[in-house]
């Protein structure tokens, strides 16, 4: 209490001096007390937790909170925190810097201050205890796809269900041939940052190599310009690994528009002057996808689509010819290629999943005998 | 040689990405924020730069060959140069004019007013299309043609009746139905697909990283 | 060819028809429809409406012009709702085409409030009331940076103002003075408030989306993680419904216009249409089966 009341005298802050510090207030306005300081558990450093208790009286109009490193006179002020608040997070602390803390109640008249904390610093943590349940999960998880891999150099004869999308790119590139109209390959609008795109340039590269040796036009319009780039580079290898480079035209892989509906409009007026036979509509997509798929099915192409976009599925569902959904996307180029390393990680998946099944039906049912509360990361 | 810097980069990168993710240290995550803010941005900018010239070249070439419906090439290179002149010179906020101050009747050359009155409403329009489109998707796939999909013109049924006052005169609890159809079935079905992409991503990204999959350098395939 | 088989195989110009004067129709001669508030968008109200005075709501304009038909009307509800019940307001946007859109919606709802302020503390004040941030890119930076100072992340406000000079800085400072994050989207940009705001700072976060991509967002809604949804121009409407009456409870009768409501006459006519050419196409889809058979 002795501290309480002398803090404010002790305190050489120009701003603490100035809002001064009423002792006779100590006994009408409740006061912020038990001010513990503490390093912020699992972050990079430089942060460190004050919390405090308080009434929730109605005339606090919130906390002031104010530090003073060691060896220093200064209390510096940090922030306010809300009437409801009891807790503060000093972002600006250094790394191994002892700091105390003090709380200041502040109502319409008043400021009064706690007794400080003990002093505590803060350091940076080489492992956030937070991410122990994922980093579990996805070592479970690698360790499963690791082992289908190794396992599939051994046994090379892996089986994998029919995907009738997948097996009907051949046809609808031979539709395209016969009919000599070209093929329009849509990888999404999506940047190379999203899985779905990279798969939907993995499947590039074999409808490319199959297009290659067919002769027939192509045309991949583009909205990212970074998926623009590789989508090129996608496309001049395969010709390249087809046996006819010099059939590549660097033209047949273009930019767009970045902007959403920009690029539909664009994408739709190709589907109507070019009248392609097949359009692939392959990566992710947003509320673009059904303007682009039933524009397509009204110029009468062949239409396969895929995403893993679990609201665009409908919308390709019903405008589309064939739809690869969820997952079958990024089991199309193990299915294409039939490579058994990549069959391998396919088989990887279809046990990770019983895997997890397992995990949820076990707790299912364990929550239901013994009605165990529900965790909101469940 | 040309393959092996490619994969060993995206070796490195990737369980970098990876590790950062479990590590809050900064001595991991400041250079994991340089790459992913940074170096993206500036890797973005520079491709932006090569998608004007893609968007240019591809028109100009459909121009000098004359290729069917060259016309319209002509409108996306004038509306692309015009937005741009107007974007670097014209300023943003009518209210400040720019270096283009003139005037063509009431429009004045700001940024701003290309956004408001040409993009906003040609935008608006590409999404209202949806909604006819919708109908006449809707018309042809909801056919009572075996189970499936009965039950999938039932199900919509239900959702449609349950958005409109009409649902609510049929059964006073048929929109909670459709609302317990929206949050329950549907949300299990979506939860069972997520699962499948999500150790699909997984997959895909183990095998990227590892070099398995090159299908994205283009033309290899897999290892 | 019958009747029936020409139903069948109806050019879709046809629809496309019917659906455009079923749609303006009910816009140039508008049929009342008083909107009946769904679970989540209750939940979104209430949890607004009750949260302390000293939280403030941040609004994401995270869609672009084409889809503010849906989206626009529930920024704009939501505005007025914080406006009146006396909370603190942050605008921002994920996208560099939301901009013009929160600033004119800033700037509607506050010139509402304004008009009938008889005092500075009726008014709606731009920096006391108020903050619009603006746009910042890239994405995750803006939403974890937000987490520890939003002056860092937003040094000037979209007006070029500095941040830290204006007064409501000092009451919103980080997500700590945040009571809930509200993200108006057409894409999964609410999906990354999740997983940066509300996964990593425990900010709860509501969302309004469109009706197209709703299915989308149950899951999060389910979980708990998004506090309420309003989806598409229903949840617009009704939104706008519950802060009517919170409004003339306030005393704010003041009749202000509702354009979500206004269009529900419009979507239920739309919605009864394409209930009318399922039944026809099925019916016409059975008797030309029966015939063949």
């Amino acid at each position: 209490m002795i501290l309480m009341v002398m803090l404010p005298s002790l305190a050489v802050s120009s701003e603490i001096n100035s809002t001064g510090f009423p002792a006779n207030s100590l006994h009408q306005v409740p006061v912020a007390s038990n001010v513990r300081c503490h390093d912020l558990p699992n972050d990079g450093g430089g942060s460190i937790v004050v919390e405090w208790q308080s009434t929730d009286d109605p005339a606090i109009l919130g906390f002031r909170i104010i530090r003073q490193q060691q060896d220093s006179a200064t209390w510096e002020t940090l922030g306010f925190a809300g009437r409801l608040a009891r807790r503060y997070v000093d972002n600006d602390a250094r790394d191994g810097f002892p700091y105390r803390y003090a709380v200041i109640t502040v109502t319409e008249d008043t400021t009064t201050s706690s007794a400080p904390s003990e002093f505590g610093s803060c350091s940076p943590q080489w492992f956030d205890a937070g991410t122990a349940p994922a980093l579990i999960g996805t070592l479970l998880l690698c360790g499963i796809a690791l082992y289908f891999i190794s396992a599939a150099r051994r046994d090379r004869n892996l089986f994998i269900r029919r995907i009738s999308g997948l097996d009907a790119i051949n046809e609808a590139l031979g539709r395209a041939t016969e009919m000599g109209r070209p093929t329009l390959y849509i990888p999404g609008l999506s940047g190379i940052s999203d899985v779905a795109t990279i798969a939907s340039l993995n499947i590039l590269g074999e409808v490319a190599k199959q297009i290659a040796r067919f002769g027939t036009p192509l045309a991949v319009p583009n909205s990212d310009p970074v998926v623009y780039t590789v989508a090129r580079e996608v496309v001049k290898e395969a010709y390249a690994a087809a046996g006819c480079p010099d059939k590549f035209n660097p033209d047949s892989v273009f930019f767009v528009a970045n902007q959403q509906f920009a690029y539909a409009a664009a994408v739709d007026g190709i589907m109507v002057r070019e009248r392609p036979a097949t359009n692939f509509l392959i990566g992710m997509f947003w509320a673009e996808s059904l303007i682009l798929a039933e524009t397509g099915a009204a110029t009468g192409a062949v239409q396969i689509a895929g995403t893993d976009a679990t609201a665009q599925l409908p919308f390709f569902i019903t405008a589309c010819d064939y739809t690869l959904i969820g997952e079958e996307l990024y089991a199309a180029s193990a299915y294409i290629s039939r490579e058994p390393l990549l069959l391998g990680a396919v088989k990887g998946q279809d046990w990770s999943k019983v895997l997890i099944a397992a995990v949820i039906l076990v707790f299912t049912i364990l929550g239901l005998v013994f009605n165990l509360p529900a965790r909101n990361w469940l | 040689m040309q393959r092996r810097i490619p994969l060993l980069l995206v070796l490195v990168v990737g369980l970098f990405g990876a590790i950062a993710a479990f590590i809050p240290h900064r001595a991991i995550r400041t250079p994991d924020e340089i790459l992913r803010n940074d170096v993206l941005r500036i890797l973005t900018a520079f491709s932006l730069v090569l998608g004007v010239g893609s968007i240019v070249r591809h028109h100009i070439i459909r121009i000098t060959r004359r290729v069917e419906h060259w016309p319209f090439s002509w409108v996306t290179l004038i509306a692309l140069a015009i937005t741009a002149v107007i974007g670097v010179l014209g300023g943003i906020d009518p209210a400040k004019p720019g270096l283009l101050a003139t005037k063509v009747g009431s429009f004045s050359f700001h940024i701003d007013n290309v956004y408001r009155y040409i993009m906003s409403p040609l935008a608006a329009t590409m999404f209202s299309m949806l909604a006819f489109f919708m109908a006449s998707a809707a018309y042809r796939a909801f056919r009572a043609r075996n189970l499936e999909s009965t039950l999938l013109l039932l199900a919509a049924f239900v959702m449609m009746l349950g958005a409109v006052p009409l649902g609510r005169i049929i059964h006073p609890r048929l929109p909670a139905f459709a609302e317990w159809v929206l949050s329950v079935p549907n949300t299990a079905s979506k939860r069972g697909i997520l699962f499948g992409v999500e150790l699909g991503i997984l997959a895909t990204s183990l095998k990227i990283i590892l070099g398995i999959e090159r299908g994205w350098l283009g033309g290899g395939g897999s290892r | 060819m019958s009747l029936w088989q020409r139903l069948l195989n109806i050019d879709r110009r046809w629809i496309y028809a019917v659906l455009a004067l079923v749609v303006i129709g009910p816009l140039l001669f508008p049929f009342s429809i008083k909107p009946k508030p769904s679970p989540p968008v209750e939940r979104l109200f209430n949890y607004i409406d009750t949260m302390p005075v000293d939280k403030a709501l941040v609004i994401s304009v995270d869609f672009t012009p084409d889809t503010q038909a849906e989206l626009l009307p529930m920024v704009i509800a939501m505005l007025r709702h914080a406006f009146a019940t006396g909370h603190k307001v942050g605008v921002l946007t994920m996208d560099v085409y939301g901009l013009g859109l929160a600033r004119d919606a800033l700037a509607q709802v506050s010139a509402e409030f304004n008009a009938h302020a008889t005092s500075h503390d009726d008014s709606v004040i731009n920096g006391e009331d108020y903050v619009f941030w603006g746009w910042t890119t890239p994405l995750v930076t803006v939403m974890l940076g937000m987490g520890e100072r939003i002056t860092k992340v937003f040094p000037i406000d979209y007006y070029g103002n500095r941040t830290e000079s204006l007064p409501i800085t000092r009451e919103l400072r980080n997500y700590e003075d945040v009571g809930i994050l509200v993200t108006c989207a057409a894409s999964a940009i609410p999906r990354s408030w999740i997983n940066y705001a509300q996964v990593q700072f425990d900010v709860k976060v509501g969302c309004g989306i469109t009706a197209v991509s709703a299915a989308d967002f149950y899951p999060y809604l389910n979980s708990g993680q998004f506090t309420g949804m309003l989806a598409g121009m229903r949840g617009a409407a009704e939104y706008e419904e519950m802060v009517e009456t919170k409004m003339i409870e306030l005393g704010k009768n003041w009749r202000l216009r509702r354009k979500g409501t206004e269009a529900m006459s419009s979507q239920t006519a739309a919605h009864m249409a394409i209930m009318f050419f399922i039944i026809a196409g099925n019916i016409a889809f059975i008797v030309t089966r029966r015939k063949k058979r």
